[in-house]
This record gives structure tokens, sequence and C-alpha cells, in this order.
């Protein structure tokens, strides 16, 4: 899943999937601001299948914690 | 399609058209449409051009569009919602007048935008639309009345505008679908993807217009396209072409369209199996034929295959086979004309007639706005004129008395322990606009605000139609005659209105009062903070150096020269 989550967020933030580390955050990905975080959002939603709250936006600021949600709401 | 697979084919469309000539976009909003970009840029570049989409800032329609005036094409998201923050309910709570006072003020806003872009070839704006707050469809409110004020405003001639019917895209993908209110409270975007999509598709034939990639002409058979029955056996008599008939009846209506296309510029040929003096004697002495000889440009009616008729009108046109719509009712004839020329737009005539009508209008939506050749030289003209017009105007001027119509009104706070936990705020979440992003605790700041050594500026900005409330902070450090600015930051909301220039102007004149002679500033580069790389330099200062992303910045105060932003009014709360 991790690897699935890192290319789709290649493909939104146009950078190579090999650049980005299992523990990347918001504040260490160039491209990751608040407008392309809603972007992630939508292609996260749609390639898993699944819908997250206004609350999981807000926080869902990294790569762990967007593979962790992403398994709950897919158990 | 999925969104990441819009992207993935987006990435390669990118690398096949990287070497034509690049097309630029911006994109105007009072709300946040950032998902637009890779939408508009699918359906540019799958036609071959190279294009490349900006975002203008959030909410600063009038402030931006003085600076996109070298762009090919400016498209405006002016949402109604958004004219003042919560207009959708606030509008049946105001007074008759401040609801004028709005809507006054938003008309004044649109006649300045439109100004400003008066030189960009394409301006694509949405008209008004209550529609995704409007809950008593069967009562219309305030809010329905602003929007047909402010629509009715729009149908002012501008040569160079579209307006889109917005709602027809809400139409197309239904409310619930068009609408995610997810992001609305926290960070004004209200449009979902399928929304975007549809809404990029329903522009595309403006926008392809405007690149050449419009279709200019429109190639007919004429047995059951342009009437019932076929002319060589049925005759003169039985073929059927007005709404007198209900078989005739889909014919007069298409007839009609492309007599409208007609004069309208659009080259209208025919293509089609027959004897030619046949389709003459229609042509001439048929009274219920609304398509006359005049109308048509070119006629290939002869025995020769229908690719090869193609290929001659093209030639003697010299038009691109790309810019041809052919309609025709045979399979087989449609099925040849895709095989061997892909590239001309085919509509086959649908065998329940009913349906013709429909499947034409849809289909010659292609033909948008090369359908105005006739207003050409018109147009023109009025470019002649407006260029005139602007010369004589400038542009800096008008901006500038747009800010001073909005009554600015800023207040700064300094030394204020009142603000201190807003500051903290300001500290932690301002990525942008901030020079050094240093974050700091409430205590801290508390510190600093109380410490004889530091001297700290806060302000809070309203104008004519609200409150912004505190959005823009300095911290400053005191040594001797020398202050060193340590944090210098705004909040993203208010740019645009040269609130950053007046705050450091009257911290340096405040400065200079206490007796400061030197003030140093410094600018850190983040991911985030490119935008103010040269604020510095803007203001007036001497870079001292600047070292992978850091800069030094120094000034010497009797030396610096004021510009005095006259259009904010200042007012200072002390409290020390």
């Amino acid at each position: 899943m991790k690897e699935k989550i890192k290319k789709i967020m290649s493909l939104v933030f146009e950078i190579p999937s090999e650049s980005i580390e299992d523990n990347a955050t918001i504040d260490v990905i160039e491209n990751w601001d608040s407008l392309n975080h809603m972007n992630l959002i939508v292609a996260l939603e749609e390639d898993f299948n699944v819908r997250f709250t206004d609350e999981d936006i807000l926080h869902l600021l990294s790569l762990p914690k967007i593979e962790e949600r992403i398994q709950m709401l897919t158990k | 399609m999925k969104y990441t697979e819009l992207l993935k084919l987006n990435t390669e469309l990118k690398d096949k058209v990287q070497n034509n000539p690049v097309y630029d976009i911006t994109v105007l909003s009072n709300s946040i449409v950032n998902q637009i970009r890779p939408y508009l840029e699918f359906i540019l570049r799958k036609e071959g051009i190279n294009v490349n989409v900006h975002l203008g800032n959030y909410d600063n329609i009038v402030q931006d569009a003085a600076l996109v005036q070298n762009q090919h094409l400016v498209i405006i998201f002016w949402d109604l919602c958004n004219l003042i923050d919560g207009f959708q309910y606030k509008s049946d709570l105001f007074s008759e007048e401040s609801l004028t006072e709005i809507i006054e003020k938003t008309k004044e806003e649109i006649d300045l935008v439109f100004e400003l872009l008066e030189k960009v070839p394409k301006v694509i704006m949405n008209r008004f639309s209550s529609i995704p707050f409007n809950n008593s469809l069967a009562k219309s409110n305030a809010f329905d009345l602003a929007k047909e004020q402010l629509n009715s405003y729009l149908n002012k001639k501008r040569d160079n505008v579209y307006y889109v019917d917005i709602d027809k895209v809400f139409s197309i993908v239904s409310i619930s679908k068009a609408l995610d209110f997810r992001n609305y409270y926290s960070s004004k975007a209200l449009y979902t993807i399928e929304f975007y999509e549809a809404y990029t598709r329903f522009i595309a034939p403006v926008i392809y217009s405007v690149n050449g990639k419009g279709k200019k002409a429109l190639i007919l058979d004429c047995d059951n396209t342009l009437w019932d029955g076929i002319i060589g056996e049925d005759g003169m008599l039985n073929i059927k072409m007005s709404s007198k008939d209900s078989k005739g009846a889909p014919y007069e209506e298409v007839q009609s369209i492309v007599k409208v296309l007609a004069e309208n510029g659009i080259i209208i040929c025919l293509n089609s199996k027959n004897n030619i003096d046949d389709v003459n004697e229609v042509l001439e002495k048929h009274s219920d034929m609304i398509l006359k000889d005049e109308h048509i440009v070119l006629k290939m009616v002869n025995w020769k295959d229908k690719v090869s008729n193609l290929k001659e009108i093209a030639a003697k046109l010299n038009i691109g086979l790309d810019s041809f719509v052919f309609v025709d009712d045979s399979d087989f004839e449609i099925e040849l004309v895709k095989k061997y020329l892909p590239q001309v737009q085919v509509v086959k005539v649908p065998e329940n007639r009913y349906m013709y009508p429909e499947v034409f209008r849809n289909a010659t939506n292609s033909f948008f706005s090369t359908s105005s050749t006739r207003e050409d030289s018109r147009r023109i003209e009025s470019y002649k004129l407006n260029l005139k017009r602007s010369e004589a105007r400038t542009k800096h001027s008008s901006i500038e008395n747009y800010l001073a119509s909005l009554e600015l009104n800023m207040k700064i706070h300094c030394d204020d322990q009142k603000c201190a936990e807003r500051m903290a705020q300001l500290s932690q979440k301002t990525n942008q606009f901030n020079l050094t992003t240093k974050r700091y605790t409430v205590s801290e700041i508390v510190n600093f605000i109380t410490s004889k050594k530091w001297k700290t500026y806060v302000f809070e900005i309203s104008d004519k139609f609200g409150d912004f409330g505190i959005t823009g902070m300095a911290l400053v450090e005191i040594n001797d005659d020398v202050a060193s600015i340590d944090t210098f930051l705004m909040s993203c909301r208010v740019i645009g209105r040269n609130l950053e220039f007046a705050f450091i102007e009257n911290i340096i004149s405040d400065l200079q009062k206490t007796g400061i002679k030197n003030v140093i500033a410094n600018y850190y580069y983040t991911l985030k903070n490119a935008q103010v790389m040269t604020f510095y330099d803007e203001v007036g200062f001497i870079c001292l150096s600047s070292i992978s992303g850091q800069k030094k910045y120094a000034i010497k105060l009797d030396s610096f020269s004021f510009k005095n932003y006259s259009y904010i009014k200042i007012n200072h709360e002390r409290k020390n």
C-alpha cells in the first residue's frame, strides 16, 4: 500500500516516486502545499475507493498517517 | 477517467507538446479552484497546445487582473457566495442599503477587471449562480436577486469576454455531485473534480476557437440529411423538409440551424452522390427549402467517393481537414470518412429522426465563436479604440484608485499583550508571506512584548465591507541604535493591497522616532516562501549578502525614502 500511495503522491506532486521517503511529511515535499493537498486527497479517494472526513483532510499531512487511515477505512 | 489517470496522461502529453509555442492561461478566483488545472492542461495538450496554467491568488481578482495582461486566456471564477465571506446567508440579513452597496461595489470591480483585461485575447467568466446555496427554490431570496442584478450587469457587451452559463454545467453534473463542502468552510474550495471535468469540456470549444483549433466548415450530404427522402427517386413533390409534415419537421429545424451558421461565417458545403441538376432544382425551386444556394460555398455533387470530395474541398478552400464537420445519414459513408480521414469530425443522422436536431445542435457547438466572422472587422475597430483608451490611462493609478475606494483601515498595535495569542498562532501557521519562518509559542511572544530589548508590532485590517482582524506582525530586536527585524509576516488573505509596504514603513518611522539609525533584516528561503524573496529589495533595503537561500539586508534610516501609501488610513494603538 505504501508504494501505491507513493505513486499517487509522485503523480500529484510531479516528483519521482523514489524520492519520497517512507516518513515523508508536508514539510519536506516542496509541492505539497495546502492546495495540492486537496488534489492528493481526491486522488487517494478515487484510487483506494474511500472517503475521508473533513477532519481527516486537515490531519493527513504525512505518508504514515495517510497509510494508517486508509488501512482503517479499507478493513 | 480517474484523476490519477488524467495526471499520468498529462505528463505524457506534456513531453509531446513541449516544443510548441507556449499558451498561457491564468485562472482568477475568489474561491479556491486549483483543481481545475489538470483538466485545463488535458483538454489543451491533447490538441497539441503547449499550455501553461497559472492560478491567481485567492480572493485577489481585481489586483491580479492588473498582472495578467500578457496572458492568452484568463478564466474568472467569481463566486457569488464569496462576494463577502458568507454572502449566501448574510444576504438575507442585510438591509436593502448594504445589499445595494455590495452589489454596486461588485459592479465597479467587474468594470475595473474588464478594463484591466482589455488586451487579453480571450476572457472566460462564469455568470453568477445562486444554485449551490438555494434551498427554497420556489421563492426568490436576496441571494437570488443579487445574482440577477449582477448577471444583467454582465450583459453589457464586451468583445473579448465569453460568459459561461455555469448553471448549465451544474445541470450536466447535478448539484450534489458538483459540490463538496468538506473544504468549503476551511479553505473556500467548493467544487468537485466531476464539476471541473464537465466545466472544462463545456468551455473547450471557446478555447479551441481562439487557438485555431475550432471548426470552420460544415459539409453536408443531401438526401435524408437536408431533407426526408431521395430526390433522384422520390422527386420534388415527395421529399419533405417542412414542419407542416412530421417527417419533414426535424429537417426544417436542422436547415434553420445551418442557415444561422452560414450567416455567421461558417463555410457550408455539399458532398452528395446525386445529379447536380436535381440538387440545384431543389435549392432554387422547392418552396420549403430554408437553405438557399447563396448559403452554400461549394457543391461537390457528383458520383465520386466522399473522401476524395472532402479532400478536394479542403484543397480548394485552403483550410485543414481537421476544421471540418461532416454530416451524412449513411453508415457506409461515415465509416469510410472515419477510416481515411480521422481528423474530420463526423455526425451520423440518427435512425430516430426526432433525435436529429438535438444531435445536430450538440455537434455544431464545436463551431463556437468562429461564428462571429462577420463581426471580425468591427471587432478589430473596437480593439483599436480600446488600445487608445488604455494608453491614455495608467494602470497603476486605476489600481490605486480601486484600493482607495476600499477605505482600508490599518490599526497598528505596538507591544500589546492582548495580541499575544494571535501572534503566536500567526507565527506558527504562516508559511507563504513569512520572511524568516521562525515559530514562537505564546510565552515566548509575551517575553518579547514585555522585554525592553524588543519591539513587537501587529496590524489589524478592515475595509468598508468588513473586518479581517489581526493579519500581520513584526518582531524587532533593538541593540543600541540598530534594530534587527527578526520576524515579518502577513496572512495570505490580505495580500494584494500593499499593506505590507505601509506596515513596514510605519515600523521604520516608529523606530526612527526612538533614535534607531540602522535596520537589519533577513530573508530565509523555505519551500513555501519564495513569493517574498524580493520583498526587502522592493521596500528599498540594500542586500548585503545572499548565500544558499539566506539573504541579509540593511538600511540606514536617514537615507530611507518613504513612499507613503496614502489610501491606507493608519491608527496607532500603544500599550507599554
